[in-house]
């Protein structure tokens, strides 16, 4: 079964993948695959982005979402007539002759990544660029891997790919997805560390994120006096600094956001 | 479907692309996509021409695959744009003859176009360039666009192809670089370390190498500990060619690299790599850069046997920096966070870090470089690498030119395609000059003086030295002839009293010089490129200016003000070949026949040019009779190319990776003779060493208090007191204005190209769609700053200064610092009336002055403005008093249009 695997620690934000699909897609009808992608509105491959910390400690999260061509695909239960099919290689498509006027198919897709054609009235999504992997073009994957730049997206069968770690979007749909994500965001603290005395960044303080129930993460400062908790789960967290016999404590939540806490003082 | 499929190197910067593939069907391009090199040659006839970096057990190697930068992938909807102009295009309300009642001038970027035939076109040109001519004299053309900004063709490139056909027809006025985005580097660091890279720009490279800085990027790599971002942001700069530099930096950090980022803004390339982002408030660098040099003088944290043996006046920076001087003022860590908005201790530990760590310094055209007094913040950069060995391994400025890995036997230079056709005439003295910086003025004023050539590349830095004058006077032009010097007749293959005699025969005849009343631009984006754009849109629409006619290929910026409009092909319409030669992954040559039709009636400037000298009989001295086919093989013909592929070969696989020097490791690494043995490799500067205080400088500018011997910390002041910007938080005009604006490039543009591509208009930060469905230019500002002007996100926010006013919509976001707001330059310009425009161009209200008083470069960064939510009642009142501004077509995808500008 063929699989994508987004590697979103490599991934720099600068939408190839996105451009590949609208290139490919649009002004381009590839039948009996897909119709026209309209030239602007649909995204068949759509980078997310959301900002993340505060002054000065930012990031910018970036998320390749696109057709997870799910085992389980509720688009299939969702259409009539077998209008969404699944191939032998595991690619979901959806047949743009079968599905006309079916917006049920639409609605079905718990990840918002089927769009609604106006003019054609017709569902349209990722269909894996199945065209390119039966068809005589030039080249034979799908154009976000081909575009991208930095092999941030690999493409294959599920059991040649390094799975290891990866984690698919909202696994709790239960629809087991076929694409899967290295890196995935989770939350941070971030923080400067001084002392307000010397005025001089603290250089390994130990910092320590405690749940009761999560338990422990720890780190130190580093040469900047900054410390990142990186890949921590949304929660409530007691955050404890500490150096040679001074500390500070505070409660935290990253149950919201990411926190860039700024400058603080070890007093 | 695809039945053909080309070659091409698209790049928006004029030096080629990494190579793209364009599958087409019907002449109609299907797709645009990298190349497999696979696909044409084997791994083991690619070897030799593959580069590689060892580090330890880890290889950094250009890959298989090309890494083409996000333009060239999106190119179909560029070429395809509803922008594009695909004829001859006559303002409406324009009439040639040069008469004021008939030219209507005042209706520039007000008054749409016809179309018209290329006959129509072409007797416009003809007849209006004769009368101009016989009444002015052929000096009154002002030929605009000279190098960079464009696609990148070689036969058929724009940027000096007017100025090509002018020269056959008399002579013209040249507008000239000035020189732009290295303009701290060229006025400030030139004093510092030399003229540097191609002998003029500013940015280090030994004279001894014919100012080639080789392997830079080899060394940091190897040798490297710490990267300091300076100003540039490469996840976004890099495009201008490629993406090559995503893999380097990957790289980078595998290895283990650690990175800093001092920029206002928490850039593309900070969002998304494991960087330390120090936020600074803009054009405050020269004062973080003094408390580094405190820390380091203070705590012994830099190389003093170096500064000994490799410089000059280190003592007057010293006294400076400790407030030993008549100032008396300390440049202490708590002195620095005042002005620069960093915490104290975040600046001690820059500067230990910076000492502590081998470390490099990367620019890329942003930031102070580009701001008022850019000369200092460049010269303190400079300072700090001199500080801590310049030269020494690892110890290493990384810029454009200086881009290159590896190196090719048939190389000509770091930078230097391996052939040429380009037929501009650039970088080429005319006698009669106009800086681009000072245009406006020119047309306003009637008459400008400047100091220095000014030419962006091959001027020594004395040159900053010589007045300049428009118009050419006696005087300036017997200066421009040259001072006879056995150098300059060697040159000319003339003996002394030879060039005298023709030094004098010239200056005997000096041609009739005079004001220009007519501007044909091959770069319509002035006023959005450069800097005072809107005095730029006053300017134009004067009588003085009779005829103003642009080649382009899209209906935008410069020509929403032009007379007359010629459609330009696009790089993939044209039969080329072009190859890539800075900031790509593997330097090229490729045959790049044309990719599909053209659209609409399009000529490239080439044909243009040729299409014009026909009118004038001089067609033959342009196209020198031979076809483009012919003129394609001739370029093959002069380069070193057959010396590894022959012509019949090139074509029949399209491209080609000249193969490694196996004499590569040879060449000396950047400036690392000059660190080894300054005696025998010294610098270009007067004394050969690193000038920490210019004696040049003191000689030559001697009341000169904004840019003084040696850097220092300038805040300028009212203009009555002799300042040229006033333009900080410590002034006056703060209190009407207290945000500093950083205009530096926009993620998903090149300058103003790509303003109207479809499918990044989509992406989220490119624009915000404001209530009135337009889509504005995004405005970074943080919460702090918006919730104290009633601010939400989304908001029609109005930026202005006393220069005028541009409407943006507000992205309230943690990438932007409190005090400094953030709107990308090369937005397209929608003018709703003078002084007021809703396409958001920040150019439009940069300073109309310059770098500084002797310094003629732009400041289009790091100026201040004041931001605030448009009310409703003040848009309806826009609305109602500029009826014509707002009725003009507006597609919500592409934004303003050919339609919007063009009556049926």
């Amino acid at each position: 079964m063929k699989a994508f695997l987004i590697d979103l620690g490599k991934c720099n934000g600068c939408y190839n993948c996105q451009i590949g699909c609208k290139d490919e897609h649009c002004g381009n009808t590839w039948l009996p695959y897909a119709q026209e992608q309209p030239e602007v509105g649909q995204f068949w491959m759509k980078v997310n982005q959301y900002d993340r910390g505060a002054v000065p400690h930012v990031r910018v999260a970036y998320i390749p979402t696109m057709c997870n061509h799910c085992e389980n695909a509720p688009c299939m239960d969702a259409a009539k007539d077998g209008a969404v099919y699944r191939r032998e290689d595991g690619l979901v498509l959806i047949d743009p002759a079968k599905a006309k006027g079916q917006k049920a198919i639409v609605d079905a897709c718990p990840y918002n990544v089927i769009y609604w054609n106006e003019a054609l009235e017709i569902p349209q999504k990722c269909t894996g660029c199945a065209h390119l992997l039966d068809g005589d073009e030039p080249i034979k994957i799908p154009r976000c891997v081909d575009n991208c730049t930095v092999d941030a997206i690999l493409f294959g069968e599920e059991s040649d790919l390094d799975l290891e770690g990866a984690e698919v979007l909202h696994p709790e749909y239960g629809t087991k997805p076929r694409v899967y994500y290295k890196n995935m965001p989770k939350r941070f603290i971030a923080a400067t560390v001084y002392d307000p005395v010397e005025k001089e960044v603290v250089i390994g303080a130990k910092v320590t994120a405690s749940n009761v129930e999560l338990g422990n993460y720890t780190t130190e400062t580093d040469d900047w006096g900054d410390f990142w908790l990186k890949e921590i789960p949304a929660a409530d967290w007691k955050l404890t600094i500490e150096k040679d016999g001074k500390s500070v404590d505070m409660g935290v939540s990253t149950k919201e956001k990411d926190l860039g806490l700024g400058d603080i003082a070890l007093a | 479907m695809a039945e053909k499929t080309t070659l091409q190197s698209i790049g928006c910067g004029g030096t080629g692309g990494d190579l793209t593939a364009v599958d087409s069907k019907d002449g109609r391009i299907v797709r645009i996509r990298p190349v497999n090199y696979l696909d044409t040659y084997t791994e083991e006839e690619l070897e030799p021409s593959l580069w590689k970096i060892k580090v330890g057990d880890e290889v950094f190697k250009p890959g298989m695959k090309s890494a083409p930068n996000y333009f060239a992938l999106a190119y179909k909807n560029r070429i395809y744009s509803k922008n594009r102009v695909k004829y001859p295009l006559k303002r409406v309300d324009w009439e040639p003859g040069g008469d004021p009642d008939k030219i209507n001038a005042a209706n520039r970027g007000k008054s749409k176009f016809k179309r018209i035939s290329w006959d129509e076109a072409l007797d416009i040109m003809e007849s209006e360039i004769k009368r101009i001519i016989d009444k002015y004299g052929p000096f009154s053309v002002l030929t605009i666009g000279e190098d960079g900004h464009r696609e990148s063709k070689n036969l058929h490139a724009g940027g000096g192809m007017h100025s090509t056909l002018m020269s056959k027809l008399g002579g013209y006025t040249r507008e000239v670089r000035t020189p732009d985005s290295v303009e701290g580097w060229y006025w400030g660091a030139k004093h510092f370390w030399g003229s540097g890279c191609n002998k003029g720009l500013g940015m280090p490279a030994p004279p001894q190498t014919g100012y080639n800085p080789w392997h830079v990027l080899k060394d940091i790599t190897e040798n490297s500990e710490l990267i300091a971002f300076d100003a540039g942001d490469w996840e976004l700069t890099q495009n201008y060619a490629s993406q090559a530099w995503s893999r380097l930096l990957l790289f980078w950090e595998k290895i283990g690299k650690e990175f800093v980022i001092v920029d206002p803004f928490c850039n593309y390339t900070a969002v998304c790599h494991d960087m330390k982002w120090i936020p600074i408030l803009p054009n405050t660098d020269a004062a973080l850069d003094f408390a580094v040099m405190y820390v380091w003088i203070t705590e012994d944290l830099y190389d003093k046997d170096y500064v000994e043996t490799h410089s000059v006046g280190f003592d007057k920076v010293k006294a400076y920096v400790l407030g030993e001087d008549e100032e008396g003022i300390a440049k202490t860590p708590a002195w620095a966070s005042e002005r620069t908005g960093i915490p104290e201790w975040t600046i001690k530990a820059y500067a230990r870090k910076r000492a502590k760590m081998v470390t490099a310094m990367v620019h890329f055209s942003s930031g102070a470089i580009k701001g008022p007094y850019s000369h200092e913040p460049g010269r303190t950069a400079a300072y700090l690498l001199g500080m801590q060995g310049l030269g020494k391994p690892g110890v290493q400025q990384a810029f454009m030119n200086a881009s290159l890995i590896g190196k090719e036997t048939i190389a000509r230079s770091t930078s230097a395609p391996f052939s040429s056709l380009n037929q501009c005439r650039m970088f080429y003295p005319s006698e009669q000059k106009i800086p681009r910086t000072m245009i406006a003025e020119a047309l306003l004023n009637g008459s400008v003086n400047w100091w220095g050539s000014p030419a962006i590349v091959y001027v020594e830095t004395s040159e900053q030295f010589d007045m300049n004058s428009y118009p050419t006077t006696a005087e300036t032009y017997k200066a421009a002839l040259g001072t006879v010097s056995p150098e300059l007749a060697n040159s000319q293959g003339k003996t002394i009293e030879e060039l005298q005699a023709a030094i004098d025969e010239k200056a005997k005849n000096m041609p009739k010089f005079s004001q220009v009343h007519m501007l044909w631009s091959e770069k319509p984006c002035n006023m959005n490129c450069w800097d005072g754009g809107f005095r730029y849109q006053e300017a134009i629409r004067t009588n003085e200016v009779e005829f103003f006619v642009t080649n382009h290929q899209w209906l935008e910026n410069d020509s929403l003000f032009a007379d007359l409009i010629l459609p330009v092909t696009t790089c993939v319409e044209d039969n080329d070949v072009m190859g890539g030669s800075m900031v790509v992954s593997l330097r090229h040559e490729t045959i790049t026949p044309p990719g599909c039709d053209r659209v609409g009636e399009s000529m490239s400037d080439f044909e243009i040019a040729c299409k014009v000298g026909e009118r004038f009989g001089v067609r033959e001295q342009i196209d020198m009779g031979m076809t483009q086919d012919e003129w394609l093989r001739y370029g093959y013909d002069n380069s070193r190319l057959g010396e590894e592929i022959s012509w019949e070969e090139l074509n029949e696989r399209g491209f080609y990776f000249p193969k490694q020097d196996p004499d590569a490791d040879k060449l000396p690494v950047g400036m690392r003779q000059f660190y080894e043995d300054p005696e025998n490799f010294p610098l270009d500067t007067p004394t050969g060493k690193l000038e920490f205080w210019s004696d040049a400088l003191a000689t030559n500018f001697p009341d000169d208090k904004e840019r003084t011997p040696m850097a220092r910390w300038t805040v300028g002041g009212p203009e009555a007191d002799g300042w040229t910007h006033d333009e900080t938080l410590w002034g006056q005009r703060c209190k009407d204005y207290p945000l500093l604006l950083v205009a530096n490039p926009a993620r998903f543009r090149v300058h103003v190209q790509g303003d109207d591509i479809k499918w990044f208009r989509e992406i989220e930060t490119m624009k915000v769609t404001g209530k009135d469905g337009y889509q504005y230019e995004p405005i970074f500002i943080n919460p702090v700053d918006a919730e104290a002007r009633g601010i939400e996100n989304g908001d029609i926010v109005k930026l202005f200064n006393d220069r005028g006013t541009i409407l943006v919509g507000a992205y309230i976001t943690e990438r932007a610092i409190p005090g400094a707001v953030i709107v990308h330059k090369g937005s397209r310009v929608d003018p709703i009336t003078d002084k007021l425009d809703r396409g958001g161009a920040a150019n439009l209200i940069s300073p109309n002055n310059h770098v500084s008083k002797h310094c003629k470069g732009f400041a289009v960064t790091g100026y201040l403005v004041e931001a605030a939510k448009v009310a409703d009642a003040e848009m309806d009142g826009w609305k109602k008093d500029y009826p014509e501004a707002f009725a003009r077509d507006y597609d919500p995808a592409i934004g303003i249009n050919y339609n919007s500008w063009v009556v049926e």
